[in-house]
């Protein structure tokens, strides 16, 4: 039964990961006519000794953190709040799931001109309370764009959550209740382990799409002021796209990605640790 | 009593501040597709003169047939991966095939930039003259949401209990029937989910859909992307293009939750 799966991952994986793989030890660029030539390990040499790519690995990750970590605090009230509504259930859940249905794109360009400080409503609004504040400002930009990642994946932290939360079996609360725990206690004690595992699977799923994020700087600030906002995904896009490197892009995305897998294993391990 | 009464508050009010969160993007871009752009000057305006000219120029520069190559893309992704997904999660679930080397593979995908797939997939379709159509775009999303649907089913798969199956083999089922009749069933919920999950992952692209089809198969998320470029900045008819991309699947997304909870709440086993 893992035949299907794994052919298809073959074809549409594995295929051009070797391809990509061979770009990285050679020195193509999208406007080579003939062969490229092999250079070895030398992209990944002037990856390695590149500070705007290490840079860009701070500024992904402090975007992810800021991210993930809103959406999930924010995702766990809504999830409990939503769990307890007795009228219009389901209007009030499609109505606040809607974001994560909008393309990126759109909800970047949309946040672009109702943040812009000459034609966007926020601004506007800040204003008459006389408060001045530049959304893409230096040392703000950052914190926008997470922000903007929040109003549109916090639904998904929601879905995932209420899912796991209408899973939980009653029981075990109902009798906690009797016994006369607070509704804190049973919370922390039942409800939290209880979801655990819906929690991590909701927390990797979005940081490993939160790092994976281009359209909002694309539609935003394409990677300003200064560098501030280049996260990993604009950067590689730059270097392969815009300046034609694709063999040196390709040797970032493999460096990008051997980092990216030894913090997942090392979180599993964690896990897995924690549970023996 | 009184600590329940100021939860309940804080929990009506919390429900309605987001609300108002999601909608306040959405009035205003709203708003601004009617604006002329001397209008859109004074952000808060909110009473004057309606004008269509933005829908108009947007409906004539094709968006809808844009929209609509998202849609075949989203759906054929879907069901290829619900399908193939699905088996293997059961058999990754209920073998442990593989071990965890399986499951950190299909994360691995995920994590995979997608600037590195796609020039691979750019040379094969030029390849294989399928350059700007929708096929080598159906396959760059097969790389991120097939694996995505998989891992998601993973987790409701080891959910069934194993004395499910078992029970059914004894009843003289086989392997295949007692998948397909007994544990399948139990994960429909789980299934609802992933395949809403992975067309929104699909319909959101722009990245693979800007590289691998620019051109007449431009899909939805392109198209508006093409409007923040073309001839500068016209927010109006830009406002009017995000509308016509947001509209339908919030619509859509209405009917598919609807499922999900009814899903989520139908499984066979009570808990």
């Amino acid at each position: 039964m893992l035949a299907p799966l794994l052919a298809v991952l073959a074809v549409a994986v594995g295929f051009p990961l070797v391809y990509a793989i061979y770009l990285s030890v050679t020195d193509y660029r999208l406007t080579d006519q003939g062969a490229p030539n092999f250079v070895g390990a030398q992209n990944f040499i002037d990856a390695f000794a590149n500070g705007a790519f290490w840079n860009s690995f701070l500024t992904t990750g402090t975007y992810v953190v800021v991210s993930v970590g809103l959406e999930l605090l924010i995702g766990l009230a809504i999830a409990l709040s939503l769990q307890k509504q007795k009228w219009f259930r389901d209007a009030t859940r499609a109505f606040l799931l809607a974001p994560m249905f909008i393309t990126p794109i759109a909800v970047g360009l949309t946040f672009r001109f109702l943040l812009n400080d000459q034609i966007g409503a926020i601004p506007a609004i800040l204003d008459t309370f006389g408060i001045s504040y530049n959304f893409f400002g230096p040392g703000k930009a950052l914190f926008t764009l997470a922000l903007i990642d929040v109003w549109q994946w916090t639904p998904f932290m929601v879905l995932l959550l209420l899912a796991g939360l209408e899973s939980i079996p009653k029981p075990p609360l109902e009798a906690a209740k009797v016994d006369g725990a607070s509704a804190w206690y049973r919370f922390r004690r039942i409800v939290l382990p209880m979801l655990s595992p819906i929690l991590v699977v909701a927390i990797l799923l979005r940081a490993l799409d939160a790092l994976r994020v281009f359209e909002y700087v694309f539609a935003t600030t394409r990677g300003g002021p200064g560098t501030e906002t280049q996260t990993l995904q604009y950067f590689m896009y730059q270097t392969g796209i815009q300046f034609f490197r694709l063999a040196s892009a390709s040797a970032m995305a493999f460096i990008v990605l051997l980092v990216v897998l030894g913090l997942v294993v090392l979180t599993f391990r964690r896990i897995e640790r924690s549970k023996a | 009593m009184r600590g329940s009464n100021v939860l309940g508050i804080a929990r009506i009010a919390l429900l309605w501040l987001a609300a108002i969160f999601v909608l306040f993007p959405m009035v205003w871009i709203a708003l601004n597709s009617f604006k002329t752009s001397g209008q859109m000057n004074d952000p808060l305006l909110l009473s004057f003169k309606p004008t269509l000219a933005n829908w108009e120029n947007v409906i004539s520069s094709g968006i809808l047939a844009a929209a609509g190559r998202s849609a075949i893309t989203a759906s054929v992704t879907v069901a290829i991966s619900v399908v193939v997904g699905s088996m293997g999660a059961y058999a990754i679930a209920t073998f442990r095939a593989g071990g965890q080397l399986t499951r950190f593979g299909i994360l691995a995908s995920q994590v995979l930039p997608p600037a590195v797939l796609v020039f691979p997939f750019l040379t094969m379709a030029y390849a294989l003259r399928v350059n700007d159509t929708l096929v080598p775009v159906i396959f760059a999303h097969l790389t991120f949401v097939l694996p995505v649907v998989t891992w998601f089913l993973i987790g409701f798969f080891e959910a069934v209990p194993r004395s499910l199956e078992e029970q059914a083999r004894v009843d003289g089922f086989t392997r295949f029937q007692a998948f397909r009749l007994v544990v399948l069933p139990q994960v429909y919920p789980g299934i609802g989910a992933a395949a809403i999950f992975g067309f929104t992952l699909s319909w959101n692209d722009m990245f693979y859909g800007l590289i691998l089809a620019p051109g007449k198969a431009a899909i939805l998320p392109v198209a508006i992307a093409g409007f923040n470029t073309f001839r500068g900045v016209e927010l109006g008819s830009m406002s009017a293009a995000i509308l016509i991309a947001v509209v339908p699947v919030t619509i859509a997304s209405f009917f598919i939750q609807r499922r999900f909870v009814q899903g989520i709440s139908g499984g066979a086993v009570k808990f």
